[in-house]
C-alpha cells in the first residue's frame, strides 16, 4: 500500500493531539475524523487490517479533508519535508482507496472530468505566457488584471488557456491520471517555445514548481507567479500602484503552508496597502479548503461552515485579499468582499 | 448499554437524539467511532497498537448549546445510556473513553467566546472552545488567560476545567479552578444551574468547586467565566543547572518561601535534565536544571529576577543566565510534540503527585525506589512544575523501552507499576494527581487516597445522578 511509505507517521501522529486546533475541517465539523490524529488512526487501521479500506465512512472522511496544511507546517517534528507529513499521508491513502476501487462516486465524476479537460491552447507565441489556468479563469477580473499589469509595464506577452494540469487529479488521488497530464500539459508549453511562464493561481504554481521535477517532468522554461514578478516590476520602477484600499489579507495554503513562500508579502509591500491581519493569529487557515482544490464541489456544507468562520471576523467595509482564485470565489458567492490579490494590483495599477 | 445498532431500539433512541441536536449532528459511523475510543491514555493506544478493537460509543453527538445538552441528559436518563462528556479527547486518564459504550457528548461545537468583560477582567466562553483558540480571541481584545498548558493546542476548556488542569504560569496565576468565576452546569437529570457569579462568598459551600475536577461525573459544565490578565510589560526567565535535585530543591523553596510570586518555576531532575533538557534545549552537563520566570512592571521584574538570582546562587549552582531560560519558555510546547515526546513501542506514565515541602522529595525517592526496584528495565525521571507556597508538584515518569506484545500482559504491567508507584507516594504524603485527574487510570486508587472520605464523593454522586449515566466506571465511582 501506498501509506507504507508513511509508517512514521501515522505511528506518531495516530495519538499525537498537538495540532488540533489548526485542521479547519475539524474546527467546523468538531469531527475526531477530520483532525491529523483522527485520519492518521483511520490510515493506521487500513495498514493494520487492509480490509478496513472498503469501509464507506473512512473513506468519506478521508475525502473530507481540506488538506490545508496548517497542522504539518506547525508541527514542531516537521521540519521542511522531513518528519511527519500528514498530508502525504492523507495523500497516500487517498491514493490506496483509488488502487481499491473504492474512490466515491463524486470523486470518480470530478475526477473523469478533470482528465477530459486536459487540452489547452495559446493565443499567441511570446516569450512571456501567462496561464490561466482553469480556477483563474472561473474569475475574468484576474485575466484581466495580469493584461492591466503587464500592459502598463509595456510587456508583451500569450496566455494559455485550457483545463486541468494533474495537480487536482493527484490531489484525488489520481496519480497514474495525474502524472499522465502533467507530462502532457509539459510537452504543450515546451512546445510554445516560450521563456517565462507566469501562473497566479498557487495550486499550479506548487505543481508546476514541485510536482512535475517531483516526478521528472522538466518544463524548459521559467515559472513565476504573478505576485512576485509584479513585485518586481514595481521593485523595477516599471509599474506604479496608486489608489490600493485597507485591506484584510488571508494568505493561501500553497502560499503559506505549501511552499512557505514570500511573494505574496511583497507584492502588498509593494501594493503599498494597509493590511490588517485576518483573524485572531497567523496559523490558522482561513481559506476555505483550497489545499483540497475541489472540497467545494466535494462538500459544500463543510466549505459553507468555513465561510462562517471568515464571515465572524471579517471587519464590515473592508476589502478581503486572498491568494487565490477559488478562496475568492466562495467568500465572492457568500456576499464578502474579497479579491485576489493580482486584482486588486489591476484595479490600482497605474 | 451497548446498543446493538440493527436493533430497533437502537432506531428509537436515535430518532431521538436526531430531533434533540439534529440529525447531521448524532455520528454512528466507524470514523468517529474509531476517533472517540482512543485518548491521550496509554492503555487505549496500545490496545490499538496491538490491533486489537477499542470500545466505541454507540452515538457520537455534538450538541449546540446548553439546552441541546439537556434534552440529551434526558434522553439518556430515559433509557440509562452512558454519557460520557469528551472534550478535546487529549486527557491521558481515559477519563473521556466511551468503556460502556453509550452517548460520546462531544462539545466542541460550543466554542463561542460569549463575552469579554474589560471592566471585570473576565471572559465568559462555552466550554468546548479549545484552550489556543480562546487564548487567541482574548490575545486580540488585548488580555491573556495565562492559562499555557502543554495541551493548549489540545484541550478544550470544558476539559481543563472537568480535571483541574493547570498550566506553565500556574505559579503566578493558578490552576483553572483559581481562575474560575462560575460556571454553568447541565446536571445528570438535564436541569441547567448556574453556580454563584463571584468565587469569594460565604454563602454556603462552594457548588464552583464541586464541579471542578468532577470528570463529567456530575454533569456537564456548558459555560464558563474566567478571570484574564493585562499582558504584562514585561516576561522574563532565568535558568541555572545544580550539582544535584536536592539543593536545587532548597532554592526553589527558598523562592518559594520569599513570597516574590514567579510566575512559573521548574526543576528537573538529573536524568530529566541528562535527557530532555538535553534534546529540546540543548545543554549537555550533568545536573539539575532549574528556570524560573517573573511577569509584570519592567523595574519591578528586574528586582524579582536580581532577588530570586541571588536566592539560587546561595547554592552554588552554574548560571545559564537568561538564554537559557528564555529557550526553555520558547521550546515549553516542543516536549509534547513528538519525537521529542514518549511513544510507541514505550510503555510510558506520568506519576502526577503533589506534596508540601516537607514530603516532596520523600515522594520522589519512595516512587522511584519502588519502581526502579520492581521494574528494573524501567527508567525513573521527573520534574517539579508547579509550585505553591507550601509544596510543588511532582510530574514524574516511568517510562519501559518496550511493553510485552500480549496487549492482556502489558496492561497488566502497566497497572501493576501504577499500583506500587502510587501507593508510595501516598504512603509518603502525596496526593493523586495534581492536574491530570482520574479518569479510568487511577479510579481504582481513589479509596486508598480518600479513605471513609470516598463515600462522601459517592453519596454526592448518588444524589446528583441516580441513574449513573454520566461517565460510569470513572473516578472510582462504580460502573454500569
Amino acid at each position: 500500500m501506498y501509506i507504507d511509505q508513511f509508517k512514521d507517521v501515522m505511528s506518531n501522529c495516530r495519538f499525537c493531539f498537538m495540532c488540533r486546533h489548526l485542521c479547519p475541517t475539524g474546527i467546523v465539523s468538531g469531527r475526531e475524523s477530520d483532525t491529523a490524529r483522527g485520519r492518521a488512526l483511520i490510515a493506521d487501521t487500513i495498514r493494520m487490517h487492509p480490509e478496513a479500506i472498503n469501509e464507506a465512512d473512512f473513506v468519506d472522511a478521508i475525502y473530507r479533508s481540506d488538506l490545508s496544511g496548517a497542522s504539518r507546517c506547525h508541527c514542531d517534528g516537521y521540519h521542511d519535508g522531513k518528519g511527519y507529513d500528514e498530508i502525504g499521508l492523507q495523500l497516500a491513502l487517498r491514493r490506496d482507496i483509488v488502487a481499491a476501487g473504492n474512490a466515491p462516486e463524486a470523486v470518480k465524476a470530478i475526477a473523469a472530468e478533470l482528465e477530459n479537460s486536459a487540452a489547452w491552447e495559446v493565443s499567441k507565441k511570446a516569450d512571456l505566457l501567462f496561464f490561466a489556468d482553469p480556477s483563474a479563469a472561473s474569475r475574468p477580473a484576474v485575466g484581466t488584471a495580469v493584461a492591466k499589469v503587464l500592459g502598463a509595464a509595456g510587456i508583451d506577452f500569450g496566455v494559455i488557456s485550457g483545463g486541468c494540469i494533474g495537480k487536482a487529479l493527484n490531489v484525488l488521488g489520481f496519480v497514474e491520471a495525474g502524472t499522465a497530464v502533467m507530462k502532457k500539459f509539459a510537452d504543450f508549453v515546451n512546445s510554445t517555445g516560450a521563456k517565462t511562464l507566469l501562473v497566479d493561481t498557487p495550486a499550479a504554481m506548487d505543481a508546476l514548481r514541485n510536482d512535475f521535477p517531483a516526478a521528472g517532468i522538466e518544463l524548459k522554461c521559467e515559472v513565476k507567479c504573478t505576485a512576485s514578478y509584479f513585485a518586481a516590476l514595481a521593485a523595477d520602477g516599471k509599474i506604479k500602484f496608486a489608489n490600493v484600499p485597507a485591506l484584510q489579507f488571508i494568505p493561501g495554503d500553497y502560499i503559506k503552508n505549501y511552499m512557505k513562500c514570500g511573494c505574496s508579502d511583497r507584492l502588498l509591500k509593494a501594493l503599498g496597502a494597509a493590511v490588517a491581519p485576518f483573524g485572531t493569529n497567523t496559523e490558522e487557515s482561513y481559506c476555505c479548503g483550497e489545499g483540497a482544490l475541489v472540497l467545494d464541489k466535494l462538500n459544500p456544507s463543510l466549505v459553507a461552515l468555513m465561510v462562517e468562520t471568515v464571515k465572524r471576523h471579517a471587519v464590515a467595509g473592508v476589502k478581503i485579499a486572498v491568494t487565490s482564485a477559488y478562496t475568492a470565489n466562495i467568500l465572492c458567492a457568500a456576499g464578502l468582499d474579497a479579491a485576489t490579490l493580482t486584482e486588486i494590483a489591476g484595479d490600482s495599477v497605474c | 448499554m451497548q446498543l446493538k445498532n440493527d436493533s430497533y431500539m437502537y432506531q428509537m433512541v436515535l430518532t431521538e437524539l436526531n430531533d434533540a441536536v439534529g440529525a447531521e449532528f448524532v455520528d454512528s459511523g466507524a470514523a468517529d467511532g474509531l476517533g472517540h475510543s482512543i485518548d491521550y491514555y496509554w492503555i487505549p493506544e496500545m490496545w490499538h497498537d496491538r490491533g486489537k478493537e477499542t470500545q466505541k460509543p454507540d452515538f457520537v453527538v455534538h450538541p449546540a448549546c446548553t439546552e441541546e445538552v439537556a434534552k440529551v441528559l434526558k434522553i439518556a436518563n430515559t433509557y440509562h445510556i452512558p454519557v460520557t462528556p469528551w472534550g478535546g479527547g487529549s486527557g491521558s486518564q481515559g477519563g473521556a473513553l466511551p468503556v460502556y459504550g453509550g452517548i460520546i457528548l462531544d462539545m466542541k461545537r460550543m466554542n463561542k467566546v460569549l463575552e469579554i468583560d474589560s471592566r471585570t477582567l473576565s471572559v465568559t466562553c462555552e466550554t468546548g472552545i479549545n484552550a489556543q483558540m480562546l487564548e487567541w480571541e482574548v490575545e486580540k481584545a488585548g488580555f491573556s488567560t495565562m492559562h499555557f498548558p502543554a495541551s493548549i493546542a489540545c484541550a478544550t476548556i470544558g476539559g481543563f476545567l472537568a480535571h483541574r488542569g493547570t498550566g506553565v504560569l500556574s505559579t503566578k496565576y493558578g490552576k483553572i479552578e483559581d481562575m474560575v468565576m462560575s460556571l454553568e452546569v447541565v446536571t445528570p437529570t438535564g436541569e441547567i444551574i448556574n453556580t454563584l457569579p463571584v468565587p469569594r462568598h460565604a454563602s454556603g459551600p462552594d457548588l464552583t468547586m464541586m464541579f471542578l475536577g468532577s470528570e463529567g461525573t456530575l454533569g456537564v459544565i456548558t459555560k464558563v467565566t474566567l478571570k484574564i490578565h493585562p499582558i504584562p510589560e514585561a516576561r522574563e526567565f532565568h535558568a541555572f543547572l545544580f550539582k544535584d535535585m536536592h539543593t536545587a530543591m532548597l532554592a526553589g523553596a527558598e523562592l518559594m518561601h520569599s513570597r516574590m510570586q514567579p510566575s512559573a518555576l521548574r526543576l528537573y531532575d538529573e536524568p530529566e535534565t541528562a535527557r530532555l533538557i538535553k534534546r529540546v534545549l540543548g545543554l549537555d552537563k550533568p545536573g539539575a536544571y532549574l528556570v524560573f520566570g517573573f511577569d509584570g512592571p519592567k523595574d519591578i521584574v528586574a528586582l524579582q529576577m536580581k532577588r530570586a538570582c541571588e536566592i539560587c546562587m546561595k547554592q552554588d549552582p552554574e548560571d545559564l543566565g537568561t538564554e537559557m531560560g528564555q529557550s526553555w519558555w520558547e521550546n515549553r510546547y516542543k516536549f509534547f510534540y513528538p519525537p521529542y515526546m514518549f511513544h510507541m513501542p514505550q510503555a510510558f506514565g506520568t506519576l502526577d503527585t503533589v506534596a508540601t515541602f516537607a514530603n516532596i522529595e520523600n515522594v520522589y525517592w519512595g516512587m522511584k525506589k519502588v519502581v526502579t526496584e520492581n521494574f528494573p528495565e524501567a527508567r525513573f525521571i521527573g520534574h517539579f512544575s508547579h509550585w505553591y507556597d507550601w509544596g510543588c508538584m511532582l510530574y514524574a515518569r516511568f517510562i519501559f523501552e518496550e511493553a510485552p506484545a500480549d496487549p492482556a500482559a502489558a496492561a497488566q504491567l502497566y497497572n501493576v507499576v501504577w499500583d506500587k508507584a502510587i501507593r508510595a507516594a501516598i504512603a509518603n504524603g502525596g496526593v493523586i494527581n495534581e492536574h491530570h485527574g482520574v479518569g479510568l487510570k487511577l479510579g481504582r486508587l481513589m479509596k486508598d487516597l480518600y479513605g471513609p472520605a470516598m463515600g462522601v464523593l459517592e453519596g454526592i454522586k448518588k444524589q446528583l445522578d441516580p441513574n449513573n449515566i454520566m461517565n460510569p466506571g470513572k473516578m472510582g465511582f462504580k460502573g454500569v
